[in-house]
Order: structure tokens, then C-alpha cells, then sequence
């Protein structure tokens, strides 16, 4: 314990000598969410407190070039829960160093949500904490309410949609989807449809979720989606218990999560995940000869929030990243994955989208029907889900 | 051989071997659709990954260090319960469980919740952390390995031999206890070294890149690969094991035997 | 020859203190002495055991403003929470009963005399490899056999005898039940392997002397004499089914109801987030643990009247 009082005194004495008074010093600190441990080193956490009196919330252009200068500074960016072949972030993951000279450690690529949030808390103050978070709008929610984040208002935060964003500034929207059947073309000769095709005896064995309702997004947004197909809507998810309960007990349903491995396999020929993973799949494993379609009967939809940690480690390139992800070439990269950007409606407006990426992409059509669900109902959704699939579905 | 020797074994060479060899065909396979078999592209693939290479060996000199400091902890420990405080044995065997009873998702939260303000060599280096965290996982396997290799040795009369012969207790201890209870240490090392092998969850959650780490992140995100790591993966620890036993053997080759073993 | 060995032991306990503090002369030093020889052990798992586990445990009883509350508690007893914990203590009994026996057999099998020594190093090493092969590579090794396109699975499906059509479901309970087997087996051999050890081979040439026959040895002698370490050792392998999680997660995608899947749910899912209530689960587990070692005490103590 006298080790830290030594550096506490120590830390004082060098904020005196650069003229800043212990008043002004606290007050900062606690404007920056307080992350600030004296515990560590003395110099580095003045680095840091200085450091993160100097990064901005709204980016104009003329400060854009001081916020490159600075990010470089800190020469490093850490991501957490990027799957390389998630909505194509290998690409942003290999452009942006590139382009800035900003190494990038990707932590626990697959990752949760939860997760995410939890390594904000347990690592604040430790220069292995993630800098900026890709989480489920529930999770954006509830790190905005913990104080989690930093509000940061990009170049081109007024042409992301109103509904996909914090109007504080504290998590926007970054890429959606819909809900998908992907199948191997192989082992499934007549492949379906539609959700309703999928109780089918020719699918017995056959048909799996990309993870748990109870735990996974992607889930839960299958569930919804099914439910839509079987007379529910978003907020009555319970026809989709109620079918998937049905295709376990045929033994359409298997219960195996998706994996890599099991769709290149073969081990399930069918799987139903959001589309653009499914479209990964389709260039990532030839081997398994993999198409998908979006089911016409239920074109469900969800997306995904940015939010810069509130106690990074390297504020200002978490705020370049951000940038970086927003400009046109950084959502392009998510459109190429076979995710539709948040600003996806104001590059087609401005006609930036090559057309080569927009024919690879399933027909706008389909696209045009798909619903999301607000928070509230999303909620409910979860709770029925938790209460009603253990007994329904499990054993 | 006794016949019925021949049958159990012969059944649990069947049910062992045959996942593996599902796992093997599927490593040999090749990216290509309608492809015949077969490939050594995943496994050139594995080995010419510098992550493999730098992540085995963060692992594998985690679990040495397990291991050492789970034998210099509980050996003295379980040493002494057994000789004077056999009271005290229940007690320890209850503290063994409570590591499997609060499951690793759980403990690993509560273990960055109370260390969050330690030195950064501490809480920032795996050979600090997770060492700390591995040793009280290995501790219910130790336990129960040394536990049962002390009872199967008659602690008292070797301890008062070799002390009647002048022995101290440490050359007591180093001398003639360890090499008797060698069979059920060397099993609890291999277990710790398993588990160090094998560990995800608190690896995960605290941010460290190890072997698991890797190799679940492969799972999730290479397909055929995945299958020729995870072969690897199995060899490498036998491999890693086979010479720890090999080690063990060469030590205590000719340590007193008095109580009966085999 | 027992009441030689009691006469030595007798003599150099007293003898042994005198030897080490020859300056103390009554017994009564050698307690406090003794205890201190274990500080290095206590203060370690106070650290590094307690420390966390408290905190986990002490937050079962609070809600998500840090009040006490027994709520979470209260919770554990209905569905699906109580539907976890009926699973979980099933599947870990059967694993541990099921895995001790046949872990004894195929231990005693490659220990015994007449077995080549290298079958057993073979088989010790293998198990350590095996008692912590697990999680997602272990559930696909067994997808890719006993799944429904598995290798096995197409083998008896081209052999004339369908297993999908006789009812067999590798994404079940008895699914879950068989992939356990690969770490609880290998974790009994592990650990019994010492105990066999401990059977002397002298005590069987004893006994077909006085004409007893393989089972009447095992009967009288074998079983009652390992007894003590077997009750150990399925403690053990309850304790690592019950907390056994990635495996079932990852072979059912969270379908086969047990509580470590709960708890990762609520506690680092991407969809349910109450942490307290994982935590409460988790000391629901704690409790389920002390009462079969509270059933183990008594066990033991009955069955060690043998060993010496």
C-alpha cells in the first residue's frame, strides 16, 4: 500500500509542476467517466488524463485532420468481438492499419455482446481494455446506462437514420440484416423456401439455428422471424416456440449450434442465421456448395450499434475508427460482407454503391418488406423466449 | 493378458478412437466441392500459422508453471494433513470442490472484480493471473491424485524411519515421500497440464490470447483447419505428457520403497 | 506385524518433535506448530478461492441495486430453473456412477499383472489428454460419428439398421450423457489408477491360497479396500459433470436444459443479463455440492475402517 501512497504524492507533484490544480484535475477526471487509477503508473496515467481531456465529441472537418494526428499518436486500436468473416470486418480489420498506420488487436473474436461490456468493466484502466464496442441494441442500451460509453457524434452522423442511432451521441446503429435459410446445395437437392417449407420430412436432421435463443441475437431473431411465418408477429413470439417445438420433436430440428465447421461438413446442411453470414459462407467453403434466400413469409430484420468505451485507452483512434467505419468506404466494406450499412439508403441515393457489390446481393425486393422490432418488444421477446424454450424446446 | 483385460481395454480403444477418426477424415478433406479425398493442406495450414506456434507456447509454459507451484503448495500440505492433522483432511477435501462448484464462467468475474487494481505484471500478464487462476483449477484433481497416492503409502512409518535415520524434514520429504507417492503427483501433473491445455473460459474473459483461445477461434471460423488443430492439438499434449512421464521416471527412478506398491 | 508398527509409530511421534525442538519437552507445542506448516496452503486459496467465490456468492443474495434480497433464490424453484438442476444432478450421477465403473475396469485392466507396461503409460497419458478434451472440438468429433450424417451413423444406416429411425438422438440428454463418458472416463483412470496401486499384489496371492475365487477376492478384499478412494472418485466426476459446460453448450446449442448453460445464458449472453441470478444459480450448484459431500463424510468414514 505504500508503494501506491509513494506514487499518489508523486502523481500531485508532476501535476503541479504542469500547472494544472488539483480542482480543474478532478473535475476532468470525473467529466471522463473516472477510470482513472492511481494505482497504475504515475506517468501513464497523466498520459492518459491528458489524453482524454483532448478527445472530441462532434468531428468537424477542420478538426478531422488534428483527430489523425492524434490517433497516430497513440498508435494502437483495440477491437473486441469482430469475427473476420462477420459483415466483412477481415477487410476493415486489414484496411484500416493500412490506411493509418494504426496497428489493431482483435480480442475473442467471437465474442458476445455481454461480453463486450463485461471487458469494458473488468479491464478499465488496463491498456488491454477494447476502445470501441460492435453490440446488440439491448447492450448499447444498457452500457449507455452504466455510463459505459463516450457520446461521439461522427462527420456523417446526420445521414444515419434517426431510428438507428442515440440522439446523445452514445451508440449508432452500424449494419443490419435479415433473417436467412442457408442450405448445401448438395446435400440438399430441393431446398426450401420458406420457414413453413422447413417442416418438411425431407429435412429431417437436418435443420440447425446459429446458436441458442437464450444466449445468441441471431437466435432469437430466427425465433421471431418464424413466428412472423406462423401467424405471430414481432411482438407475439410465441407461434415460433411453439414451431420450433414441433420441428425438435419431428427431428427436423437439430440443436446443434452452427460452426464453421459443421457447415463445411455437411453436419448441418441447413442453417438459419442473418443473411450476410450466410453469404459469407457461400465464397468461405466451396466444399459445401452453399446458397441461401430470405423466406418471403417472414422478413425479419435486426442490427447492430457502435459505441466508443468511455475509458479507453486510445480515445482519439477509437474516434478515427469510428470515422473510418462511417465514411463511404468503410460502410461499403460492411455492404460487401452482404450486411446493409446504416447509411445504406444515402449511398444509393448518391449513387457511390459499385455496382458490381449491389449485384452480388439479393433482390432489393425482398428487402423492402423486412420489419424490426422496437427495444420494448425485443424485450419481450427475450423473456418469453427465456421462460418458455427450456421447457418447450429443451429437454 | 487375461481375457476379460483384453476386452475392456478393446472397448475403450473403440470408443476413443472412433471420434477421433471422424475428426481425422474430416481433416483430410479438401476445400473444394465434391472434392475425393484427401489433403494435407489443413494441416500445412495449422503449422505454418505463427499464432499456433506463439500460443502453444504461452500454454505450455503456463501449465509448467501450474504445475510447479501446485506441487510446491499442496504436496508439503497434503503431506502434513495426512501425517498430523487428519482432522483436518475433510476439510481440505471440502475446499477441493468448491473450484468445480463455482463454475469458471462465474469465478473468473468475481477474480477480475477483486484483483482489478493489482500491478499490471499481475493482472496483465498471463504468467501472473492466469497462473494464480489455473493452480486453484488443477487443485481438486492434485488433491484427490496426492490424496490417494498417501493413502495407499504407510506415511507414518517411512517418515519415522527416515527420521530415526537422522533425516530433516525437507530431505524426509524430497527423499522418501515424493518418490513413493511419484505415480499419483505425475497423474495430478497431467491433469494440471490438461486443464491448462484445455482452458477457455477464464483465459477468454480476461483477455489473453492462449492455446484454447486459439483453437476455438478456429473452430469458429476456419472449418477444415479446425479439424487438423484440433488433432494436433491432441498429440501435442500426449507428446507434452508422455515426456513429463518420461522426466518423472528418470528422477525417482530407485526412491525407497518400503510401504507396498506394485 | 500391525502391533509392531503401532509400537514404532508410538515411540517416534513422540521422538520426532524432540528432534526437531529439543527445547520442548511437553506435547503441547506440537498442535499450534503443526497448523502453521499449512498457512502457505490457507492463505493461498483465501486469495485466490474465497476471495472471488465470496464476492460470486455473496452476490446471489443481492439484486441489481445492490440490496439483499432472497428473491433470486426464491426464483431457483420454479421452471425452468428447477428443470436445470433435475438434468444437471441426472446426467452428472449417471456419468459419475457408470464412469467409475467402467474406469475401474478399463484402469484395473491395464494395471494389472500380465497387461505390458507400456499399454498402461499408453493409457495414463491418453487419459490426461482425454479428461480435459472438450468444449466445441469434442462436441463435433462426435457430431461428425454418432450425427445424423455422422461416419458411424452411415455406416449402420448402409448396414440395414437406421439409429434416427429406432429413436436415437445424439442431441439429448443421452446424447450429453455418452459425450461426457470421453472426460469422466479418462479422469477416473487417472484417478484410481494410484489406488490400484495400493492393492497389493500379495493380498491376491493370499487369497486364491486360501482358495478364494476372482469374485470372493473382489467381494472380502478388492472392493472394500479401494472403497474409500472410489467414493472420492465419484465425487470427483459428479463435481466435473455438474460443472460441465462447453461440451453440453456446444453439442446442443443450449436445448439440453442444465445449469452451467443457464448461468453462461445470464451471464455473458448476447440476449439475457441478470447477473445476480446466475450468481444465485451458481450457489444453488455450491449447495448441491455440499450435500453430496456431506453424504460422502459418513460413506468414507465406514468404508476406511478397511483400509488399514
Amino acid at each position: 500500500m505504500e508503494d501506491y501512497e509513494a506514487q499518489e504524492v508523486e502523481f500531485w507533484a508532476k501535476l503541479e509542476e504542469e500547472g494544472m490544480s488539483r480542482s480543474s484535475m478532478l473535475r476532468r477526471s470525473v467529466a471522463a467517466a473516472a477510470g482513472l487509477t492511481v494505482l497504475g503508473s504515475a506517468s501513464t496515467a497523466l498520459g492518459m488524463s491528458k489524453m482524454r481531456a483532448a478527445a472530441p465529441t462532434h468531428m468537424t472537418q477542420d478538426a478531422f485532420k488534428q483527430l489523425v494526428v492524434d490517433a497516430k499518436k497513440e498508435g494502437h486500436l483495440n477491437t473486441i468481438a469482430l469475427p473476420p468473416d462477420w459483415a466483412n470486418y477481415a477487410e476493415a480489420l486489414h484496411d484500416f492499419p493500412r490506411k493509418y498506420g494504426i496497428g489493431i488487436t482483435n480480442d475473442n473474436p467471437d465474442g458476445s455482446s455481454a461480453q463486450e461490456n463485461q471487458a469494458i468493466v473488468s479491464l478499465k484502466g488496463d491498456k488491454r481494455a477494447p476502445d470501441a464496442v460492435d453490440v446488440g441494441v439491448s447492450f448499447a442500451i444498457s452500457g449507455t446506462n452504466q455510463g459505459l460509453y463516450a457520446p461521439y457524434f461522427n462527420l456523417n452522423y446526420k445521414t444515419i437514420p434517426r431510428a438507428l442511432k442515440n440522439t446523445h451521441g452514445y451508440w449508432m446503429g452500424d449494419y443490419w440484416g435479415a433473417v436467412s435459410i442457408g442450405y448445401n446445395k448438395s446435400l440438399v437437392p430441393n431446398p426450401p423456401k420458406t420457414f413453413k417449407d422447413l417442416m418438411k420430412p425431407e429435412y429431417k436432421g437436418k435443420v440447425a439455428i446459429n446458436g441458442s435463443p437464450l444466449t445468441s441475437n441471431s437466435a432469437i431473431a430466427v425465433v421471431i422471424a418464424t413466428a412472423i411465418a406462423n401467424g405471430g408477429s414481432v411482438s407475439d413470439v410465441g407461434p415460433g416456440i411453439d414451431f420450433w417445438a414441433e420441428m425438435k420433436k419431428n427431428g427436423n430440428y437439430i440443436p446443434v449450434g452452427t460452426t464453421s465447421q459443421t457447415v463445411a461438413s455437411g453436419q448441418t446442411p441447413i442453417s438459419l442465421d442473418w443473411d450476410y453470414n450466410n453469404y459469407a459462407y457461400v465464397t468461405e467453403f466451396p466444399a459445401a456448395s452453399w446458397g441461401f434466400t430470405i423466406p418471403s413469409d417472414g422478413v425479419y430484420g435486426g442490427y447492430y450499434a457502435q459505441a466508443i468505451n468511455a475509458t479507453a485507452p486510445h480515445p482519439n483512434a477509437a474516434r478515427l475508427w469510428e470515422e473510418f467505419l462511417y465514411s463511404d468506404q468503410g460502410q461499403i466494406i460492411w455492404l460487401k460482407g452482404g450486411a446493409h450499412p446504416a447509411r445504406f439508403a444515402d449511398l444509393v441515393a448518391r449513387k457511390v454503391i459499385p455496382a458490381a457489390v449491389l449485384a452480388k446481393l439479393p433482390s432489393a425486393a425482398i428487402y423492402n418488406k423486412v420489419k424490426f422490432a422496437s427495444l420494448a418488444q425485443q424485450t419481450a421477446a427475450k423473456n418469453l423466449i427465456a421462460q418458455q424454450w427450456p421447457t418447450k424446446v429443451g429437454s | 493378458m487375461a481375457p476379460s483385460a483384453y476386452l475392456w481395454l478393446g472397448l475403450a480403444a473403440i470408443y476413443f478412437i472412433l471420434p477421433l477418426y471422424a475428426t481425422l477424415a474430416f481433416s483430410l478433406k479438401k476445400n473444394v466441392a465434391g472434392a475425393p479425398c484427401c489433403t494435407l493442406a489443413n494441416y500445412s495450414w495449422v503449422i505454418h500459422n505463427s499464432d499456433f506456434w506463439h500460443t502453444i507456447k504461452v500454454s505450455f509454459v503456463l501449465a509448467i508453471e501450474t504445475i510447479v507451484i501446485s506441487l510446491i503448495l499442496f504436496v508439503p500440505t497434503i503431506y502434513w494433513v495426512h501425517l498430523k492433522l487428519p482432522r483436518l483432511r475433510p476439510v481440505i477435501a471440502f475446499l477441493a470442490l468448491i473450484p468445480f462448484v463455482v463454475p469458471p464462467i462465474v469465478m473468473v468475474v468475481g477474480l477480475l472484480r477483486v484483483f482489478q487494481g493489482t500491478p499490471h505484471w499481475f493482472y496483465g500478464e498471463p504468467w501472473g493471473f492466469l497462473a494464480a487462476a489455473y493452480v486453484i483449477l488443477a487443485f481438486p484433481y492434485m488433491f484427490f491424485s496426492l490424496d490417494a497416492g498417501f493413502r495407499a503409502i504407510d506415511v507414518h512409518t517411512l517418515t519415522e524411519a527416515s527420521q530415526s535415520l537422522g533425516a530433516s524434514w525437507p530431505t524426509t520429504l524430497v527423499k522418501v515421500i515424493l518418490p513413493n507417492i511419484r505415480a499419483a503427483a505425475l497423474a495430478g501433473s497431467f491433469l494440471a497440464l490438461a486443464i491448462v491445455m484445455g482452458e477457455f473460459t477464464i483465459a477468454n474473459l480476461a483477455a489473453f490470447h492462449t492455446f484454447p483461445i486459439f483453437l476455438q477461434y478456429v473452430n469458429e471460423s476456419a472449418g477444415f483447419p479446425a479439424g487438423a488443430l484440433t488433432l494436433l492439438s491432441f498429440m501435442i499434449t500426449w507428446a507434452a505428457m508422455g515426456s513429463l512421464l518420461l522426466v518423472g521416471r528418470r528422477r525417482g527412478g530407485r526412491g525407497a520403497m518400503i510401504a507396498g506398491t506394485r | 506385524m500391525a502391533d509392531e508398527s503401532r509400537f514404532v509409530t508410538l515411540a517416534s511421534n513422540a521422538a520426532a518433535p524432540q528432534a526437531l525442538r529439543p527445547d520442548v519437552t511437553s506435547g503441547r507445542r506440537r498442535l499450534p506448530l503443526a497448523w502453521l506448516a499449512t498457512v502457505p496452503f490457507f492463505a493461498y486459496t483465501i486469495a485466490f478461492l474465497f476471495l472471488p467465490a465470496g464476492s460470486v456468492l455473496i452476490g446471489a443474495f443481492q439484486d441489481n441495486e445492490n440490496k439483499a434480497t432472497f428473491a433470486n433464490i426464491r426464483l431457483l424453484f420454479h421452471h425452468p430453473y428447477i428443470d436445470a438442476y433435475r438434468t444437471s444432478i441426472e446426467i452428472s450421477l449417471v456419468t459419475a456412477v457408470l464412469g467409475a465403473v467402467f474406469g475401474l475396469l478399463i484402469a484395473y485392466a491395464a494395471i494389472r499383472d500380465g497387461t505390458p507396461k507400456f499399454i498402461r503409460s499408453g493409457l495414463t497419458t491418453f487419459a490426461g489428454v482425454a479428461a480435459n478434451f472438450g468444449g466445441i472440438p469434442l462436441a463435433f468429433a462426435w457430431i461428425a460419428t454418432l450425427g445424423p450424417l455422422g461416419v458411424v451413423t452411415t455406416w449402420l444406416r448402409r448396414a440395414g439398421w437406421d439409429p434416427t429411425e429406432h429413436g436415437f438422438q445424439l442431441f439429448s440428454k443421452t446424447g450429453v450423457e455418452l459425450v461426457y463418458m470421453y472426460f469422466q472416463l479418462p479422469l477416473m483412470i487417472l484417478v484410481i489408477a494410484p489406488a490400484i496401486d495400493g492393492l497389493r499384489k500379495e493380498w491376491r496371492e493370499a487369497a486364491s491360497n486360501l482358495g478364494a475365487k476372482q469374485w470372493q477376492f473382489w467381494r472380502y478384499v478388492g472392493i472394500p479396500v479401494l472403497m474409500p478412494s472410489l467414493l472420492g472418485a465419484v465425487i470427483l466426476l459428479f463435481g466435473n459433470a455438474f460443472a460441465a459446460y462447453a461440451t453440453a453448450y456446444s453439442l446442443t446449442s443450449g436445448t439440453v436444459n442444465i445449469v452451467p448453460v443457464l448461468i453462461g445464458a445470464y451471464y455473458t449472453g448476447n440476449v439475457l443479463d441478470n447477473p445476480h441470478l446466475a450468481q444465485a444459480l451458481a450457489f444453488g450448484m455450491f449447495v448441491v455440492l455440499a450435500v453430496m459431500m456431506l453424504l460422502y463424510i459418513p460413506l468414507q468414514r465406514r468404508a476406511a475402517r478397511w483400509a488399514k
